[in-house]
């Protein structure tokens, strides 16, 4: 833009000095003069195209919409970059040589003037401007976060700064990786138990241990029977997402899950406390399903939860996390908690909060990843609340329609 | 156009006022990642956060130069001058806020080697959510210049107080149900009284700031008549 200033303020002169000279030799000649004076700056500037005007003023004119012409064009190219950019999810910053923003997008402009983890971030690429090279960045959060942050310097000094969110990729790596080690934790230690068991079986000629051996192969064989139960569910669950929908009582769906894990409870002496009094009558769900994810939530409770306790077990009228009217259940406990780094990874398959009691709890690992199935296939969701020592609460939400009083939600 | 003519003292303040807010957003990052250090009794996140304690310092010690660099060369007046002194005293604060987590990180290596009752690991997750809540909300109120939020903070500290109180009470029980022998109690103690301080200085910063943004000092008289353990709100709750 400065070259185009100079280049105006050249025309003008050329315009004034011909008015100046016009007044002692006459206005044509004048012109002519001026006109020549104007035509050479041009020339020198590399804008020929606009030579050869007889009048000075309308070539002023010509350049100033050249000029400005040219500039909405470059405006109009950088509302577009700008556009472009901000429709990207990383941050995006450029810098000029000197280390001054020339240009950044949405992302990019809330980091650098952004607080909490921001300021951090920010000052890792101003550290970085120095440097170049790429730098990753660990935010404890809430929520926890991991950034990356790529510097590149362009051919003309400028360098660009790309910081992206992956916290997403990684927990999906952290599963895959984990996934692995899970499944072969799971299953190959019951089979490998049954090979050593049986050995000893072949060698062994007393009844009383033979007897002995043969209960605890029992015990391992029904160990992955169960787990394969629960692997062809889950996986049934996934492919076959095909609802078999029904009305039907909310108290007749919790009363039927209560019932089946009635009898582990009572050898631990823990206590139900069922409360379906929320005004909820008959709910349109998939009952098989439905009743397979409270009892995998109700078997959790118990088994987490010290001897003597009472399990909670309530239906209400709410709204899903999506927005839609529905209802849902509930299942508290009193019990240990979930540590606040497990709580988002609790529903992915064959996580384990603690291995090492994994084998006094049984089960192996699938029972959330099922419940959270069962929400999806009914576009509901699944929610936790924890504390370590204090309990556990899990919420089931089913969008279905309500029977009872349509503003039950606000009054509760 | 008086901007112009004191561009070098607001461009001065405006760095004071970026770096206290980054100083902030590092002792937060530092009380979450402690605590997850804490409770999974990770020495090696222990110890980077110990070593993280000497660039907080130094933030902390070139923030205090330039502030007296601005106090002396630009002669700040009215809000200006509160906003340097204040972010003086903040930036005070905040340092001895990073140094709790430093104490925090040291008894965790104490302890290592000691399983924790569940009970107190809970409560020690939630001081450290409250704790870090209450930094993170004074650094809003400062960048904001909002003084209605620092003056609030005395109130939302109350939670913490109230936890720590829980704290000693279900370490008690963990004592006399054998769960925590008399030296692991001892550093729980500490601990909890140190996430309790985090939220004081938290509380601290909210004053300064209201004082930045109104020019009046907080009233200690009528603070101190709700400010008893167990009084005012804390009991309405």
């Amino acid at each position: 833009m400065s070259q185009a200033a100079v280049l105006l303020l050249g025309l003008l002169a050329g315009v004034i000095g011909g008015a100046v000279v016009g007044g002692v030799v006459g206005a044509r000649r004048s012109r002519r003069l001026g006109a020549r004076r104007v035509d050479d700056e041009l020339r020198a500037s590399g804008l020929e195209h606009l030579t050869g005007g007889a009048d000075p003023a309308a070539a002023v004119v010509r350049v100033v919409r050249e000029v400005r012409r040219s500039a909405a064009e470059e405006s109009r190219a950088r509302a577009l970059l700008v556009d472009v950019l901000d429709g990207l999810p990383p941050a995006i910053v450029l810098f000029d040589s000197a280390g001054v923003v020339v240009l950044s997008n949405s992302e990019g402009a809330r980091m650098l003037g952004g607080r909490h983890g921001e300021a951090i971030v920010a000052r890792v690429v101003r550290d970085l401007l120095a440097t170049g090279g790429d730098r990753a960045v660990e935010l404890a959060g809430p929520p926890a976060r991991h950034v990356e942050i790529a510097m590149r310097v362009l051919a003309d000094g400028h360098r660009v700064a790309v910081v992206d969110d992956v916290t997403e990729r990684r927990r999906l790596e952290g599963i895959r990786r984990d996934f692995v080690a899970n499944i072969s934790h799971e299953l190959r230690t019951p089979v490998g138990a049954i090979v050593v068991l049986t050995e000893a079986m072949i060698d062994q000629a007393e009844p009383a241990v033979l007897e002995r051996l043969g209960a605890k192969v029992h015990r391992e064989a029904v160990r992955v029977s169960e787990a394969i139960d629960d692997l062809i569910e889950l996986s049934r669950l996934e492919h076959d997402a095909g609802l078999d929908v029904a009305p039907v009582l909310a108290a007749s769906l919790v009363r039927e899950a209560v019932g089946r894990v009635a009898h582990a409870a009572e050898e631990r002496g823990i206590g139900f406390r069922c409360d379906v009094s929320g005004g909820v009558d008959e709910v349109l769900v998939d009952e098989r399903q439905v009743v397979s994810a409270l009892v995998n939530l109700l078997d959790n409770a118990v088994k987490y939860s010290p001897a003597g306790s009472v399990v909670t077990v309530g239906v209400r009228p709410c709204t899903t996390g999506a927005g839609a009217r529905g209802v849902c259940f509930e299942v508290a406990d009193e019990g240990i908690g979930i540590p606040a780094r497990d709580l988002e990874r609790i529903f992915e398959r064959f996580y384990r909060v603690d291995r090492a009691r994994s084998r006094s709890t049984g089960g192996i690992g699938l029972g959330l990843a099922i419940v959270r199935h069962v929400a999806q296939n009914h576009a509901g969701d699944i929610a936790v609340s924890s504390r370590e020592g204090t309990g556990t609460t899990f919420t089931l939400r089913i969008p279905t329609p309500v029977d009872g009083p349509a503003d039950h939600e606000e009054t509760s | 156009m008086t901007e112009d003519l004191r561009k070098n003292l607001h461009r001065g303040i405006d760095s004071i006022q970026h770096d206290v807010v980054r100083l902030s957003a590092m002792v937060a990052e530092g009380v979450v990642a402690g605590t997850a250090a804490l409770l999974d009794s990770d020495m090696d996140a222990a110890q980077s956060l110990i070593d993280a304690d000497d660039v907080l310092d130094e933030l902390t010690n070139d923030l205090e130069e330039r502030c007296f660099a601005v106090l002396a060369l630009e002669q700040p007046m009215a809000s200006d001058l509160r906003s340097v002194t204040g972010s003086l005293r903040i930036a005070s604060d905040l340092e001895r806020a990073g140094d709790l987590v430093v104490n925090i990180m040291k008894g965790a290596r104490r302890m290592y080697g000691q399983d924790l009752p569940v009970r107190l690991r809970g409560i020690i997750q939630q001081m450290s959510e409250e704790s870090a809540r209450l930094i993170r909300l004074a650094s809003d109120a400062y960048a904001e210049r909002n003084g209605a939020l620092g003056s609030a903070l005395n109130e939302i500290d109350n939670r913490l107080d109230e936890l720590q109180r829980d704290f000693i009470a279900a370490m008690f029980d963990a004592h006399t149900n054998g769960e925590c022998e008399l030296p692991q109690a001892v550093q729980l103690a500490l601990i909890a009284r140190y996430y309790e301080r985090i939220g004081d200085h938290a509380v601290n910063i909210g004053e300064r700031v209201a004082f930045i943004a109104t020019g009046a000092l907080p009233d200690y008289a009528a603070m101190g008549a709700r400010g008893v353990p167990g009084a005012g709100s804390a009991e309405e709750e």
